[in-house]
């Protein structure tokens, strides 16, 4: 049974790690075709074409950034908060229950829809549009993702601080942040993610004028050269994987 | 509060509106029109999906129409179906100043810009280079059975070609009766994309049953359709269990269709651009050995074109960076092999000599076959009425099938 | 306080709800032809053309199919690495890995998989080296498959290493370790410690992200598109190719499937709420 406990753990590393490396390798390669187990050729061919022929991957890169990130912080904090007053509110299951809506509506849909009343209101081409579109996708994640840490448990913690004299700073800060970090950080990067890989609305409502990295290369990969497509791929997961290290190196670490 | 937000919504309902430039070409000549366009900035919607395009674009057309015109001219991503949704939610929002100025588009798109009327125009003629067009050409004058009364400004002309892998295919089929014989010789080597490319086959399989290449020139014809259309369905359901996969399903885009080819699943493939395989080899997608040839009975032959949104703010900066596209310079350079390698859309015999000795000098192709090879086996694009049934029927007679 | 929360119930209802409203009315009235610019006023035509081809029951349960095995398979497996590895994932370096699956979107696990397991994919050459298989179409049918599992293996990827994440977190905050323990030392079995104790606790607490996932993976739209065939196709990508599609004129039709999907979706999701809230007395 251990031994079958550790074949799977090892298995389920390996799996983790074998896309990187095998869409780094293929990003490299060129004249690969069936039966050959091993690419004919092996080197930069393929990034210097694409990033030669490409104009300011540079910049895209630091606006995707800063929308990401806008987006996630935005939507991590007010989903933490307003969650809270939904989980405490007399009809709590009805908000719930209408939280779920939006992504009821099949997120397809959903930017089709949303971006005629963008177009409407006149906020699209430029980054604040972009920002807004793509928080109102990712805060109802948010409140849905905490609605689970508000109990009758969290509450009493509240109330004993107040008891012993804490204001509601100290029960946030002392308290309640402390209690929830874990599930923030996993919230700040599915948000920071839904916003960093958002396409279909952002390309929508930043009609090209905003053109984030997703925007930039995702068309490769539905092209046919999939070396170039595996390029791609690396260039949009490779920031999420080192934000992640800073992460948990820097951040997650000295809150524990 | 709720005021106060209802106040916000409202005043920004308004923006869209605010500003609007209408053009009267009667009353501008060109040079009015190039001053007009100094200093602006012109939004292009096209498809970015190819490096040697992108290149062109982004490291020759953007910072020559700076130095030459001060345009700032910005490329959006954007193809086909996602043009007509921006430019249709456009115009369901009643939005006045649109966000796009020039756009690149082919046939299938045309008509259906034309018909929920997203284009400007007619601008064409009053572009001094149109001059080097010859817009009696069926070909480029002429848009899927439709005028294009100078409503799209002709950038690039091609014909759909075949391609087989010459290394593991010796002699490829020209006609239905080969491709069966290849089909059961090699079983799941050969498949129909079911999109525009693989219509765009399909169109021609239906021109051989009608046995001729001109056989669906003229208005859709609906007896015609019936007829030929269900002896095709029955060829392809009587054969597609040697196609991929059984014929079970069939690849949803054509790009699937060459990843499969370059990693060796299918032998045979199709496309615009002669086939558009001198840039997959060159790219070492394809392999070397790749070779594109045409039909017995022939191949669509089309072009694909510039237009401008109907509600763009900048009617002139569009106009110059369309004309200047057209120019024989920007033609020359946009037909190297290694480059975008697409043909001019100009008339060599209408063209200044040292402009038709510049393009004569054009080396050749290395791999694919040149546009004037097939010249004899090019075939017109039928009513776009054809396209329709067969996207249909393609999918209830033949895939759910 | 009581004002504050005026103020986020405001927010929430303005953020969290009016875009879907707007959105759902749009659809509605699009649907019946009474917007969209190549439609002529209101009209049933659609909503009759979409009962009529039958696509859309076929591709609901195609959809519901998919999308409830991927997300059992998915909870189960996560639930197992966290109550066997519970200890070792949040050892320095699997503390990191096990964060890694979340930078990989759909569209590259999906891009990914066409890559290593279609045909002549890297398996294919790999079973094909080592001498199991004989050549291209002796490797099994794993992508654009009439069973899914192309999407399904893709969805399990995408959605498993989530959960394993959210329910070491949850296992961690609501002291799943000790709980195990008291109730051995109160003389239950191991078995009985996880079945009575350890899972309901993490399933009670995260149900609500369990059925959110469902929803989501309900209506993917890129993994299914690149992985999946041409019929039946599941719900997000029938609606695009409706929405897109190159007749002008029946555009509507994508949104009848649009609205049907979700009212569908929405009266699911109200019985499983109200469901839930008469347990929730009753425990």
């Amino acid at each position: 049974m251990s031994k079958l406990k550790s074949i799977a753990l090892w298995a389920y590393v390996v799996a983790i790690m074998f896309p990187f490396f095998f869409l780094l390798l293929l990003s490299l390669s060129s004249d690969w075709r069936y039966p050959a187990l091993l690419p004919e050729y092996f080197g930069l061919k393929n990034w210097v074409q694409v990033v030669g022929t490409e104009s300011g991957l540079a910049y895209s890169f630091f606006i995707s950034l800063v929308i990401s990130l806008s987006v996630a912080v935005t939507a991590t904090l007010s989903g933490f908060f307003i969650s809270r007053y939904v989980s405490y509110h007399k009809k709590k299951g009805l908000l719930t229950m209408l939280t779920y809506f939006p992504y009821i509506l099949a997120p397809v849909v959903f930017g089709a829809c949303l971006s005629y009343y963008f177009l409407r209101i006149g906020i699209f081409g430029t980054t604040a549009g972009v920002i807004i579109a793509q928080f109102i996708i990712a805060f109802p994640y948010a409140l849905i993702f905490f609605s689970s840490f508000w109990n009758e448990k969290i509450k009493n913690y509240e109330n004993l601080v107040s008891t012993l004299g804490g204001n509601r700073w100290t029960t946030f800060t002392k308290v309640l942040l402390p209690m929830a970090k874990g599930l923030m950080m996993v919230c700040f990067f599915q948000t920071f993610l839904i916003s960093w890989f958002e396409y279909g609305l952002t390309s929508i409502i930043g009609v090209g004028k905003v053109q984030t990295l997703t925007i930039k290369v995702f068309l490769f990969i539905k092209e046919a050269n999939f070396y170039y497509g595996a390029m791609s791929c690396c260039l949009l997961i490779i920031p999420p994987v080192v934000l992640i290290y800073i992460n948990k190196r820097f951040v997650f670490n000295k809150l524990i | 509060m709720r005021y106060l937000l209802f106040i916000v919504l409202l005043i920004s309902a308004c923006a869209p509106n605010a500003k609007e430039s209408e053009i009267n070409l009667d009353q501008l000549s060109w040079k009015d029109i190039t001053q007009k366009a100094e200093g602006s900035t012109v939004n292009f919607m096209m498809w970015q999906g190819s490096p040697v395009i992108n290149d062109y674009i982004n490291n020759y057309l953007i910072p020559t129409v700076k130095e030459k015109f001060n345009i700032e001219l910005r490329i959006t991503g954007g193809q086909g179906p996602e043009i007509v949704q921006l430019i249709m939610g456009e115009k369901q929002a009643a939005v006045k100043s649109g966000q796009v100025d020039m756009v690149w588009i082919n046939g299938e798109t045309f008509f259906q810009l034309r018909q929920i009327d997203g284009l400007w125009g007619p601008f064409v003629e009053s572009l001094p280079n149109a001059q080097f067009v010859d817009f009696n050409d069926q070909f480029i004058g002429i848009d899927f059975q439709q005028k294009v009364n100078y409503m799209e400004a002709p950038w690039n002309v091609s014909q759909f070609a075949l391609f087989y892998d010459s290394a593991r295919v010796t002699t490829p089929p020209t006609n239905l009766e080969e491709l069966e014989d290849y089909v059961k010789a090699n079983p799941e080597t050969f498949t129909i994309s079911n999109d525009f490319s693989g219509m765009t086959l399909l169109k021609s399989f239906l021109s051989e049953l009608s046995g001729s290449p001109e056989g669906l020139n003229g208005p859709f014809d609906e007896s015609k359709y019936e007829k030929l259309s269900s002896e095709l369905w029955e060829y392809i359901n009587r054969n597609k269990q040697y196609f991929w996969k059984k014929g079970t399903t069939f690849p949803k885009e054509h790009s699937k269709m060459d990843q499969m080819y370059a990693n060796g699943e299918l032998l045979l493939g199709f496309g615009f651009g002669e086939g558009g395989i001198e840039e997959k080899v060159n790219q070492g997608l394809f392999p070397k050995s790749t070779k594109g040839y045409a039909w017995e009975n022939g191949t669509i032959k089309n072009a694909n074109y510039l237009g401008i949104a109907y509600n763009s703010t900048n009617k002139p900066g569009a106009m110059t960076v369309i004309n200047f596209l057209m120019s024989p310079e920007a033609q020359l350079r946009k037909a190297s092999p290694d480059g975008m390698d697409s043909n001019t859309i100009l008339d060599p015999s209408k063209l200044p000599s040292e402009w038709q000795a510049k393009f004569e000098e054009m080396p050749k192709r290395k791999y694919g076959p040149e546009m004037a090879d097939l010249e004899d086996k090019a075939i017109q694009e039928p009513d776009p009425k054809y396209m329709i049934r067969l996207f249909e029927d393609f999918r209830t007679q033949v895939i759910e099938k | 306080m009581k004002n504050r929360g005026y103020i986020g119930i405001l927010f929430f209802i303005l953020i969290g709800i009016t875009p879907f409203a707007l959105s759902f009315g749009y659809a509605l009235l699009y649907s019946f032809g009474v917007i969209g610019v190549a439609n002529s006023g209101f009209t049933l035509e659609f909503w009759k053309a979409v009962f009529e081809s039958g696509e859309f029951v076929k591709s609901l349960f195609y959809s519901i199919a998919i999308a409830l095995v991927s997300t059992v398979i998915s909870v189960s497996l996560a639930l197992w690495f966290t109550l066997a590895f519970e200890k070792k994932l949040r050892g320095r370096i699997l503390s990191f890995v096990i964060y890694l699956p979340l930078a990989i979107p759909g569209i590259v696990a999906s891009f990914f998989t066409v890559q290593v397991l279609s045909k002549a994919g890297f398996f294919s050459r790999l079973f094909n080296k080592i001498g199991i298989t004989s050549g291209i179409s002796d490797f099994p049918d794993l992508i654009n498959d009439p069973y899914a599992i192309g999407i399904t293996l893709v969805f399990i990827s995408v959605v498993m290493p989530f959960f394993l994440l959210l329910f070491l977190n949850v296992y961690q905050n609501e002291r799943v370790a000790e709980l195990a323990e008291l109730s051995r030392s109160l003389g239950a079995s191991e078995r009985q410690t996880i079945w009575r104790v350890s899972l309901p606790v993490l399933i009670k607490k995260t149900w609500t992200l369990i059925a959110l996932y469902f929803i989501f993976l309900l209506g993917a739209y890129e993994i299914p598109l690149i992985l999946g065939e041409e019929s039946p196709q599941m719900l997000s990508v029938l609606i695009v190719r409706e929405l897109k599609q190159f007749d002008l004129s029946k555009i509507s039709e994508g949104y009848v499937v649009a609205v049907i999907y979700t009212v569908i979706v929405s009266i699911a999701t109200i019985l499983l709420f109200s469901n839930r809230k008469s347990q929730d007395i009753h425990e």
